[in-house]
């Protein structure tokens, strides 16, 4: 049986937290308002990102497979695309990265109908920030999320009927 | 399992109630911010400072921000997982075990755009204290530092090799009968 020891910590960080501080709309208020240029910059650098995504795909339909080290850096790019979207003030770039990853992840390599699920994705992407969709722009988020999750499943539904 | 909820809910549903339910003087903490993406470190850096924290360090590697561990004592540290050569999770690892670190017990906040159940399993029993699921707002983060602030569960070293807050649900946490399960 293993055996469990509990012990309370000697510090905690409630220590150093004293009462008499903004309230919380007010400090949260402050933190959007002081990231706002910060996010301002987002679709900048986001699309230059995008690019070296859109560039990877690129070399990986030329060769025609990925390596696991190929196959590794898209998913690791579109990782990074779906937690900074939405943090940046596009949650639809969240849900495009979002069905990517959930498509790349487990996948030991690529055939060539993978390729045109990831095509779909970035280019998709691409139109997020040509139209500078921020925001949930209404229902889209909730379609672009069932559409892309149809999307997948049809696709694997054709590949293993093959 | 609701993620968002996991371990944000524990102290309140375990009956701890809060302090100071509102107000918080963040401005003394030291808080740490590990994560190898400029853009969100330092998103997270001016969300911190929005709230009042003065102390904040950020770090674009676990190699480096262990060494800042073991030499600056933070309060709290905020890091991401997918990083490289070290990843976030060996990062808490090496914090929960280091021989050399002076507060093993540092709350840990493991901010990730990884979300599936598994995943968050394997953070929590790498022993992070809470789990943030990217995309991150300054609504989520303030409340996972109050979350932190509040929670006062007890940690656990257990012989199958964990070390880290109690894992177990807050109902779970008040049993003092005979423990019957057979390892960890």
């Amino acid at each position: 049986m293993a055996e469990t020891r509990f012990l309370q910590p000697q510090k905690h960080i409630s220590q150093k937290v004293r009462p008499g501080g903004p309230s919380m709309e007010q400090a949260i208020l402050r933190a959007v308002n002081a990231a706002d240029d910060l996010i301002g910059q987002y679709q900048g650098w986001a699309v230059d990102d995008l690019e070296k995504l859109w560039q990877s795909f690129v070399e990986t339909s030329r060769a025609g497979r990925a390596d696991p080290d190929r196959l590794k850096s898209l998913y690791d790019m579109t990782h990074e695309a779906r937690g900074q979207g939405g943090s940046f003030g596009f949650p639809l770039i969240s849900v495009i990265g979002d069905s990517l990853c959930k498509y790349l992840e487990g996948r030991p390599r690529l055939r060539s109908r993978d390729l045109d699920v990831i095509k779909v994705h970035i280019l998709a992407m691409k139109a997020v920030f040509r139209q500078g969709l921020k925001g949930h722009q209404g229902n889209l988020s909730k379609e672009l999320h069932e559409l892309l999750g149809a999307f997948r499943a049809k696709v694997a539904q054709q590949q293993q009927a093959r | 399992m609701d993620i968002s909820t996991t371990w944000g809910t524990a102290p309140a549903a375990a009956g701890h109630k809060p302090p100071m339910s509102d107000g918080y003087d963040f401005s003394a903490l030291r808080v740490l911010v590990v994560d190898d993406s400029f853009h969100m470190r330092e998103l997270v850096r001016t969300f911190l400072e929005g709230f009042g924290i003065k102390d904040v360090t950020v770090s674009a590697d676990a190699e480096e921000a262990f060494d800042l561990v073991c030499n600056s004592d933070p309060d709290l540290i905020i890091t991401d997982w997918n990083m490289a050569p070290v990843s976030g999770l060996e990062f808490v690892e090496r914090i929960r075990r280091g021989a050399n670190v002076p507060n093993r017990f540092v709350p840990i906040i493991m901010l990730t755009g990884y979300t599936e159940m598994k995943r968050v399993e394997e953070a929590r029993d790498a022993g992070i204290n809470s789990f943030l699921a990217k995309p991150l707002s300054a609504a989520s983060l303030y409340k996972r530092l109050v979350t932190a602030v509040q929670d006062k569960r007890q940690y656990v070293e257990s012989s199958g090799g964990y070390f880290g807050p109690d894992r177990r649900s807050p109902k779970r946490r008040d049993y003092r009968g005979k423990e019957r399960r057979g390892a960890e």
